[in-house]
């Protein structure tokens, strides 16, 4: 054996010794440096290769080299060992998960804002427009284009407010319909949510300010069939897939027929009773009054200068804060208004 | 309208399930609010006090012997004092349930067993201060033995039905009845008013004056004994929850129940001159309604006037003068119509509203007048009246006028076809007259339905009679349309934005009271002129909202535990304005508490700018109502003010108190450009060079002037405001401003020489447009 595999084979031992009893990779970074480093014990090994005599050189090179790559090897090797040994042992560390960080900034939108957009998703799904009025109604609008004459109670005060003989806060946002109506030719496919005023004082059930939506589709051939087809759509969207509807006759001047429109309660599943209780979302009946309905009156068509004789068309009405109360079983409809922190957050 | 459905059973052959009738009434559109149960009762008969003998042992009580029928007596212990000998009277036998829980059990009285109870109006439900103290009287001509609470129907039952204002047909127990029956495919019984008219004692006149006086029917009836009515009616009058009085006052409530025709009868004796004129009320005439108080008349109402002046006012209440009394021997019926709109406006002139005047608002049939007077004179007629031929003054009563109906037509509207035979046949239990053309019937209503004029009409009365759960759920398809869902789908993503940014919708009351406007101007804050509401209710609804912010003040106030704080609302505004009222839709936000809160908003609003038209927003100094006027940002959107924020008005902070650094802001939703679609800019390929640049200016320069400036080098890819430093190492008047600053070629890697040349311009530039001095 030459001098040189002799002291390559002791180097391969003591890189070894010091490789095998490596436990991270500061210590192998260690013996990287003292044994393949540029001033390590393989370049003085290397350094030998000149006092060999001439026709050796070459071969001793080569034999260094290879050396040189299988250390280096075993050093990658013993490199990936440490650091798996690590990342195994790094399984077994555990944190508070349960301890918070800094709050989130995350707001809320108002839960009837919720049920706006949740009834507009489903309408615009099908090709409806959504479209926004005015608070301040001319009377001709919130009433006459409507089929609410002038004798109407409505109209006397008892249920407006009046800005001036001409002028109320709407009642419903029917007139948007009105509106709508005039500016756009049939076919028509719309729905209107917004606020809408009665003169009442504000109790569990009533506020004087609440929110509607309104859905009026006009065309040839559109018929009560296709108002409820599009509420047992908006039900299921809202209260979940076995929502049913069904009407009752009513009376709206605007509308004729008319139609009050129930929906299955998402309480009780319409059987009227929780677990042998009466069922507090909708009292018992197993149903819910959702809004009032019906086919669009051939005085209010002829108003906005529709033929009644080529189209028919439906409308409804629906209160918005109602929707919300069956949705988060809410009694008091003052909820709405009062913003207690942590309202709107939590309904969310 | 309170029902007793024991009432209804006297016209109709209904269900024996009440529950049957409910939800039959609410198919039919006449939809019950409550169900009033009654208490069940066992084991009432009627009996005849055959013999009444002192108790041995008791003052206070009294044995009575009773017949029961079928050679049944009774011996019944009593404390009442209104019992006599042939009295009938309701006997609770011994096992007897009553109202209460009250159950009869044998027991002695002072020794001696009483084999049952004489019982009062309150033992079978009705309410005691309605009947006669103590033993309820019936009538002889109840058999002895008579199951009463069969007799009664005591244990049907009450509802209270919603009846529609274009039905006021259906005020009425006969209205309800005919719509069940035709419903339930069983005969209507309509009540008897056949009557045997005396001749002569004719010497009433009537002057009508008035157009609103439509038809008045008028009939007198003498030989009357005013006495209590007999129990039915009483009993009936009682559960829908009329008051009786007496036999003649009982009869006009009766008939207006029954039939829903309001009736007057006046006291013959007490109408001066025997001649009633009806005219417009004059203003100012004092006149005391038979309640006992004396109002004010104006020219609104109608009064009925005798020689002496009104006696009644038309179709809303009599007057004391002629009022039904004890004594009262002879009566004048008058059955009337009146044009609605009219008696409505009385009766909210007089703040009076009756059972008469709210059937008589909503137009009831002219027909319905005479038959009124007829059913009246035939109960009469039972009390012992004589009664004289009916007239009428006005309109004849005419039916309504024959509608044409297209087979079609009952498709087009409800989307399904009912055969012709099914249309006929609804219609026609309904009482409307139907005859068949082809493919068309002319249908007449029936003389109550003055409601139904067009096509639509009737196809609702067939919907209505085959059931509307016959409609079949159906998707439309909706054709393309040029309306868009702009300004909603921009206010959706504004509040879902903003919640995002950590900011929660609130929903405060556009109506609000003048206290509002007060605190703003006593504060020294201008506002444009709020919108009155003419007919508040309360002063809390008078006045529209001005702006958001102050309902968000007062939450910040009310909920200062909570910080930081941060609330939005989305709403419209109000101002008054000409010719008419403007209103705008407005964005406020708040944001109170935290070190840097109108940074944070700031930025926040700056966030959403960007996110909803996507524009880099400009800011600028700017003043905004309830704003601090130093500290305010006028926020642009391209060239367009998109709104304002800043600090609150420290006088709004001391008024609403909340902090001085509580921040606002508002944002002009309407005046927002639409979402401008940024362009693409390829990034560069060459590494950027960051600088730090820290400049001393004069306090007044705005960061964002500068930010700007060093924009202008065109190798500046961003500069943000990292410090702001006031001191003694900048001197008075000054601040430093230190600015991070990435610069980057598209063309080159950039050297630092050439870095730091483009650093020197900007120097220069800021040096030269702001006095800057750089810092090192």
């Amino acid at each position: 054996m030459s001098d040189l595999d002799t002291n390559l084979a002791t180097l391969t031992a003591r890189f070894r010794d010091a490789v095998a009893t490596a436990t991270d990779a500061r210590a192998l970074d260690e013996a990287r440096v003292a044994f393949l480093g540029r001033s390590g014990a393989l370049t003085e090994v290397r350094k030998g290769i000149g006092k060999l005599p001439p026709a050796e050189r070459p071969g001793a090179g080569k034999i260094i080299n290879e050396a040189a790559a299988a250390l280096e090897a075993e050093l990658g090797a013993a490199l990936a060992r440490v650091e798996n040994a690590a990342l195994t042992s790094s399984l077994e560390d555990t944190i508070d998960v349960t301890l918070p960080g800094p709050p989130a900034t995350f707001g809320a939108i108002h839960p009837v804002r919720r049920v706006a957009i949740d009834v507009a998703r489903y309408f615009t799904r099908h090709g409806f427009a959504v479209v926004l009025g005015p608070e301040i109604e001319t009377d001709a609008n919130n009433f006459d284009a409507l089929n609410i004459p002038p004798d109407h109670p409505a109209r006397e005060g008892l249920d407006s407010f009046y800005l001036r003989p001409d002028l109320v806060l709407r009642t419903h946002t029917s007139p948007m319909q009105v509106r709508a109506m005039r500016e756009h030719g049939p076919p028509i496919a719309i729905i209107v949510p917004g606020k809408a005023y009665r003169r009442d004082a504000n109790d569990a059930r009533h506020l004087f300010m609440f929110h509607q939506v309104e859905g009026l589709m006009v065309g040839r051939g559109i018929h009560f069939g296709h108002l409820k087809g599009m509420l047992v759509g908006m039900c299921r969207e809202l209260f979940g897939p076995a929502a049913d509807v069904r009407f009752r006759p009513s009376f709206f001047p605007f509308t004729e027929p008319s139609a009050e429109i129930d929906v299955k309660c998402p309480g009780c599943q319409g059987t009227g009773a929780v677990a042998a209780v009466q069922c507090r979302t909708c009292g018992g009946s197993g149903w819910i009054e959702l809004g009032g309905s019906g086919m669009v009156h051939p005085n209010v068509l002829r108003s906005v200068g529709y033929d009644p004789d080529e189209v028919t068309g439906w409308a409804f009405g629906c209160g918005l804060e109602r929707i919300a109360m069956k949705r988060h079983d809410i009694n008091d409809i003052r909820a709405f208004i009062e913003n207690v922190p942590g309202f709107a957050e939590g309904l969310a | 309208m309170r029902v007793p459905i024991a009432w209804l059973r006297d016209y109709a052959d209904l269900p024996a399930d009440a529950n049957a009738i409910v939800a039959r009434l609410a198919a039919l559109g006449f939809p019950v609010d409550d169900v009033e149960l009654r208490p069940q009762l066992t084991n009432v008969v009627a009996g005849r006090i055959v013999k009444l003998e002192r108790h041995p042992n008791a003052d206070r009580l009294q044995l009575c012997t009773i017949d029961i029928g079928a050679g049944t007596t009774l011996l019944i212990a009593t404390a009442a004092t209104n019992v006599a000998d042939g009295q009938t009277v309701p006997v609770a036998r011994i096992g007897a349930a009553l109202a209460g829980g009250l159950t009869i059990a044998p027991r002695k009285m002072r020794g001696i067993d009483s084999e049952g109870m004489l019982i009062s109006a309150e033992e079978i439900g009705l309410p005691a201060e309605w009947f006669e103290d103590g033993i309820m009287q019936l009538e002889p001509s109840i058999p002895l033995g008579t199951d009463l609470v069969a007799h009664f129907r005591l244990g049907e039952p009450v509802l209270d039905v919603d009846v529609t204002p274009n039905r006021p047909d259906c005020l009425s127990v006969v209205g309800l009845a005919r719509e069940l029956a035709a419903s339930f495919g069983v005969e209507l019984r309509e009540p008897p008013v056949y009557v045997q008219y005396e001749e002569g004692g004719d010497d009433a006149r009537v002057t009508i004056e008035t157009v609103d006086c439509k038809r008045f029917v008028y009939q007198r009836v003498s030989g009357l004994r005013v006495r209590p009515a007999p129990s039915w009616m009483r009993v009936r009058l009682a559960l829908a929850g009329q008051r009786p009085l007496n036999n003649v006052v009982d009869i006009s409530n009766f008939v207006m129940l029954e039939l829903g025709q309001p009736l007057h009868f006046f006291d013959w004796d007490h109408v001066a001159g025997k001649h009633l004129v009806v005219r417009d009320a004059r203003d100012g005439e004092p006149f005391t309604t038979l309640d006992g108080q004396t109002r004010t008349l104006d020219a609104r109402a109608i009064v009925i006037a005798d020689d002496e002046g009104p006696t009644s006012i038309a179709g809303i209440m009599g007057g004391q003068r002629s009022e039904v009394e004890p004594k009262t021997g002879e009566v004048l019926i008058e059955a009337a119509n009146w044009t609605g709109p009219r008696i409505r406006r009385a009766s909210v002139a007089l703040k009076l509203r009756t059972e008469a005047s709210s059937r008589f608002e909503k137009s009831l049939p002219l027909a319905l007048a005479d038959l009124g007077a007829a059913r009246a004179a035939a109960l009469l007629a039972d009390e012992g009246g004589s009664v004289a031929m009916p007239h009428a003054a006005g309109m004849p009563a005419t039916a309504p006028a024959a509608v044409t109906l297209r087979a079609s037509e009952v498709e087009r509207l409800l989307g399904f076809a009912p055969s012709a035979e099914e249309i006929e046949r609804a219609l026609s239990s309904l009482g409307f007259a139907v005859s068949r053309e082809h493919d068309a019937f002319a249908v007449t209503p029936p003389y109550w339905r003055g409601d139904v004029a067009i096509a639509a009409d009737l196809v609702e009365e067939v919907a209505r009679v085959i059931g509307y759960d016959r409609v079949r759920a159906e998707t439309p398809a909706v054709a393309p349309q040029a309306i868009g869902s702009f300004a909603f789908d921009r206010e959706t993503e504004l509040a879902v934005t903003l919640a995002g940014l950590g900011y929660t919708e609130v929903l405060s009351l556009s109506l609000q009271p003048g206290s509002v406007a007060e605190t703003w101007r006593a504060a020294g804050i201008a506002i444009e002129q709020p919108v009155e509401i003419a007919n508040p209710l309360s002063e809390d609804q008078r006045w529209m909202r001005f702006a958001i912010a102050p309902a968000l003040l007062e939450f910040a106030a009310r909920d200062r535990a909570v910080r930081p704080y941060r609330r939005f609302e989305l709403g419209r505004v109000f101002a008054q304005a000409s010719p008419d009222p403007r209103e705008s839709v407005h964005l406020s936000a708040l944001h109170a508490g935290g070190a840097s809160a109108f940074g944070r908003l700031s930025s926040d609003v700056q966030a959403l700018l960007r996110r909803i038209t996507g524009l880099d927003p400009r800011v600028e100094r700017g003043t905004f109502p309830g704003l601090h006027p130093g500290k305010t940002a006028a926020l642009y959107a391209g060239e367009t003010l998109a709104g304002y924020a800043g600090v609150v008005d420290p006088r709004l902070a001391r008024a609403y108190h909340v902090e001085a650094t509580t921040a606002l802001a508002t944002l002009f939703v309407e005046a927002l450009p639409r979402y401008q679609m940024p362009t693409y800019v390829a990034p560069s390929k060459f590494p950027p060079a960051d600088r730090d640049l820290a400049v001393a200016v004069p306090e007044r320069v705005l960061s964002g002037e500068l930010v700007a400036a060093v924009r202008e080098e065109p190798l500046v890819r961003s500069a943000t405001v990292f410090d702001e430093y006031r001191g003694p190492q900048v001197g008075a008047g000054k601040k430093s401003l230190a600015l991070r600053i990435v610069l980057q070629s598209d063309e080159t890697t950039l050297t630092d020489e050439a870095a730091d040349a483009a650093l020197a311009r900007i120097v220069a530039t800021l040096g030269e447009r702001f006095g800057a001095q750089q810092r090192t």
